[in-house]
């Protein structure tokens, strides 16, 4: 899954500016898709292919931020670098709140535009590898008995056995086993492990 | 009785019968002087007659002497008579033997009275009878007087004078005349004369019977002078024919006839009122008495001319106004000849007058419509001018004379066109001559110069003039001073075109961002590309068709960013306004170009209808331009506010029936308050938060301006639309 190698998507109007943003990715040995429109990339885009969106803001149709809030409301976290003409700060910080990886402006230089590609891909295959991950420990989770829930969450808040053992009503050496029985479904080495994988799952949180 | 008393008696009678007759029409026509001499040979010849019957009945020697001596009187009127007949009545003989043969029939007669008993006998002897025609007459015996011969030579001398006379009228072509009188007066003078000397001689003893001869000369004259009356009776009735005929054309052309005898002081004159048929009737009245009817101021020129032709050359010509009874008053114009007797006097003047009033009154209506027209003229405060035919020029108004200082003599004909500014001079000339010949009326502006030697703008409008049956006469036309106008006109036009400048420069900056924009598009393709390029031909297997590629892009995207600061600055620019033929359909697709990134950024969606084909109009391009970027504007502006999905703008194109082309711009937007349809026209009226309201109302002087409209409409859905028309450009417009 991880080995699929990340494709840069170009989204803009201008023939002649899809042309030149392709050649200069693929002249950095980038895999680039263009789009001519906002709706064009839509009927397209697989989510499951790694990369991210260089995206043009002021389209016909379907705008650049209009294309973000439909991304996001599609549940895609591609990273989208914006382009745009001129440096609109009240749209800039519309799109950046709303989790854009960037916003560059044209006429945009090679390396800055690169280095923003780059950034944005490491960051997508990072969140990518974190949410498999999460998956992962959540599997685990699954597989706790509700007591053993119980167990863990009171564990990992830091509790000794005896106290875990009072809240509950139950007795310390049935905690001792329920919390063993956790470790083992938890697949964690020490308490340090479980509190980690617990946190990554997002266990305690109120 | 017997027939020697009956024929004598007969031919005395007849003779003086005709005497009588041909006495009577001497004394009513004195200047017949033919018929007073045929009158006393005819008389003579009675006389004759006479005395040879008393001498056929003489009783004694003594008597018959006597009777015959007498008889010499009667012979010598005869001879003279006849003599003065032939010169006046054949105007030819020889004077001098004229002269002479009354001269040698003088002398006889002189002696005749000196010998006793007569010229003929130196002494009657005795008497004879003989038988006459069944009658004792008398004959005389005795001895015969030579001097007799005297006598006989003035009969011979007058039969040479009548043949010399006979001979010069057959030359002269009268052959009868010549035959008749001439050839009578010869026979039978011959015969008296022959019969009486051989008698006289005593060579035949008969009577001396010689008025039967003169009977014969005075038949022979009698029937020439009958000829002549009857002739004259002719020549009467031709002459009233002739005069019937003359006064019918005289009357048909109003033509009246007059004659004053000037020795009577009678003035006769055919009275038109009563010649309209039938031959000349004439009043009589005395000269005083026209003069009376004359106009006072008239009298005297008149009175002038006349006696100027009685005392000259005898032509006479006048003018007056004569008053008619009725008191109206005519207008005559007379021409007569003056006619002299022999000493020189005028006798009479006869003449022909015409009513002229019509032509008169003709004139002086005509010369009063020149006068007013030359007084308007010289009064009107515009330059007038005139044409003929010839495109010469035949008249200046006093202004015109006037502002520029010249003389009309230096004006006339093509002069005026000195003082046309040399930069006009081949355009008007153009515009004169072709409307000229096209007898179209025309304007044109030139420049003149005046009197203080400055050029003033002149506006210059000609018409052409036909007479009432269409002939064409020439041209009129007037000019005005527009020099204050069009300065005026200039200054306007310059502060609309600064103000058209500014509203752009305004606008453009309202637009500076899609510009931008617009710009960037260009330039990050040529970046992009050429970065590209670069990272290409830093590896090792660079592919050079790829790189050949990217230049051409380069290229091409430069080209476009070019273009794009082509059209800024033309719109930026601040030039005089400059008409032309433009292609509607063209500017608008080059506005839509300049404002595409203005309509994305309010996601506005064009929808562009242009009719093919259409007419050129004439206007200024980047204000043209500018007006229709600020309606595209506008409509953005009005659309903002409505949901992103309805953003439409509709430009449309069409040409109007009208001879106009008609573009539209319709949005989707909120509208506008019917109330405002109007007033958004006004400066400074704006529903914007930011904005001057310069922007509709500049665009309206804009293309008023240019000789076109614009309005706005709301669309019966939603939105305003906004029309512009614009003339259709034509060939002649400058």
């Amino acid at each position: 899954m991880s080995n699929i190698r990340p494709t840069v998507f170009v989204v803009d109007d201008d023939p002649a500016v899809l042309k030149g943003l392709s050649r200069l990715l693929r002249s950095a040995g980038l895999t680039t898709e263009t789009f001519p429109s906002s709706q064009d990339f839509l009927n397209h885009y697989l989510p499951n292919t790694p990369g991210c969106l260089v995206l043009d803001v002021a389209m016909p149709g379907l705008n650049g931020l209009e294309l973000q809030k439909a991304l996001g409301a599609k549940g895609s976290a591609v990273p989208i670098i914006f382009l745009t003409g001129h440096g609109d700060i009240p749209m800039s910080v519309q799109a950046m709140k709303r989790g854009a990886a960037d916003f560059l402006t044209k006429p945009v230089n090679d390396n800055e535009l690169l280095n923003a590609i780059r950034t944005a891909i490491e960051k997508d295959r990072v969140a990518r590898h974190a949410r498999t991950e999460v998956a992962e420990i959540q599997q685990r989770l699954a597989t706790l008995t509700p007591r053993e829930h119980e167990v863990l969450e009171h564990v990992i808040s830091g509790q000794l056995n005896k106290q875990v053992a009072a809240d509950l009503g139950i007795v310390e050496k049935t905690i001792k086993v329920h919390r063993a029985r956790v470790m083992e479904k938890m697949q964690a080495q020490s308490l340090v492990d479980l509190v980690r994988l617990a946190e990554k799952a997002g266990v305690g949180k109120m | 009785m017997n027939w020697v008393t009956i024929v004598w008696s007969m031919t005395a009678s007849a003779c003086l019968t005709l005497a009588l007759m041909h006495g009577f029409i001497w004394f009513r026509q004195r200047e017949a002087w033919a018929s007073l001499l045929f009158a006393l040979v005819a008389v003579a010849t009675a006389a004759i007659a006479g005395f040879e019957l008393a001498m056929m009945r003489a009783a004694t020697p003594a008597s018959f002497g006597s009777i015959l001596k007498w008889m010499h009187v009667p012979a010598w009127v005869v001879v003279v008579a006849l003599v003065g007949f032939v010169r006046l009545y054949l105007r030819a003989g020889r004077p001098w033997l004229a002269w002479t043969i009354c001269g040698v029939r003088t002398l006889s007669l002189l002696l005749d009275f000196l010998f006793a008993p007569n010229l003929n006998y130196r002494e009657i002897t005795g008497l004879r009878h003989i038988h006459f025609l069944g009658e004792s007459v008398a004959v005389a015996e005795g001895v015969s007087n030579h001097w007799m011969l005297v006598g006989q030579a003035s009969f011979l001398l007058l039969l040479i004078f009548v043949a010399d006379a006979m001979v010069t009228v057959w030359r002269r072509g009268d052959r009868r005349r010549a035959l008749v009188v001439g050839g009578s007066v010869v026979f039978f003078v011959t015969v008296a004369t022959g019969e009486a000397t051989l008698v006289l001689w005593e060579v035949v003893r008969w009577p001396v019977i010689g008025s039967l001869p003169f009977l014969g000369i005075v038949a022979a004259m009698v029937y020439e002078l009958s000829r002549d009356a009857l002739r004259a009776t002719q020549l009467a009735r031709e002459l009233q024919a002739s005069e019937a005929r003359m006064s019918l054309a005289a009357n048909a052309s109003g033509l009246r006839l007059w004659e004053w005898d000037i020795i009577r002081d009678e003035l006769w004159a055919t009275d038109r009122t009563r010649t309209h048929s039938g031959p000349a009737q004439f009043e009589r009245r005395g000269f005083n008495q026209f003069l009376q009817s004359l106009h006072p101021d008239d009298r005297e020129p008149i009175s002038h001319a006349l006696a100027k032709s009685m005392n000259g050359d005898g032509e006479f010509e006048g003018e007056y106004r004569l008053r008619l009874p009725n008191g109206a008053v005519r207008w005559m114009v007379s021409r007569g000849r003056a006619e002299f007797n022999g000493d020189g006097k005028p006798v009479r003047i006869r003449g022909v007058s015409l009513d002229i009033t019509g032509r008169r009154e003709a004139e002086v209506a005509l010369r009063e419509s020149e006068a007013r027209f030359r007084t308007m003229a010289d009064t009107a405060p515009v330059l007038i001018w005139m044409a003929g035919t010839d495109k010469l020029c035949t008249f200046f108004n006093k202004t015109w004379l006037d502002f520029t200082g010249r003389s009309l003599e230096q004006e006339l004909g093509n002069g005026w066109a000195e003082g046309v500014c040399r930069k006009d001079f081949d355009p008007c000339l153009e515009t004169y001559t072709s409307a000229f010949d096209a007898r179209r009326r025309f304007t044109m502006e030139y420049r003149l110069l005046r009197h203080d030697g400055e050029y003033r703008w002149i506006l210059d409008t000609g018409v052409p003039r036909f007479a009432t049956d269409g002939t064409f006469l020439g041209y009129i036309g007037s000019c005005v001073d527009i020099s204050d106008r069009k300065q005026s006109e200039l200054e306007i036009a310059q502060q609309r075109n600064e103000l058209a400048h500014l509203s752009r420069v305004t606008m453009l900056g309202e637009l500076s961002g899609s510009l931008a924009h617009e710009l960037n598009q260009p330039l990050t393709a040529i970046l992009s590309n050429a970065q590209a390029a670069q990272r290409f031909l830093a590896h090792d297997d660079a592919d050079l068709n790829e790189v050949r590629e990217i230049l051409k892009d380069i290229v091409a995207e430069d080209k476009r960013g070019g273009e794009i600061i082509r059209r800024l600055r033309l719109l930026l620019k601040k030039g005089e306004a400059q008409q032309q033929p433009l292609d509607v359909n063209e500017i608008v697709q080059e506005v839509l170009k300049l404002v595409r990134s203005d309509l994305v950024n309010h996601g506005v969606a064009t929808q562009v209808e242009l009719a093919p084909g259409l007419p050129a109009v004439s206007a200024d391009r980047v204000q043209v331009q500018q007006v229709l970027l600020n309606l595209v504007m506008n409509a953005c502006d009005a659309m903002s506010g409505s949901p992103a999905t309805d953003h439409i703008l509709i430009v449309r194109s069409r040409a109007d029936n009208g001879g106009d082309v008609h573009i539209s711009i319709a949005d989707h937007g909120t509208g506008i308050a019917p109330d405002n349809l109007e007033k958004v026209f006004e400066p400074f009226f704006t529903t914007k938060a930011q904005g001057m309201g310069l922007g509709l109302s500049v665009c309206r002087t804009i293309i008023t301006a240019h000789g076109g409209k614009l309005w706005a409409t709301n669309n019966p859905d939603r939105g305003a639309t906004f029309h512009v028309t614009l003339p259709i450009a034509t060939e002649t417009h400058s």
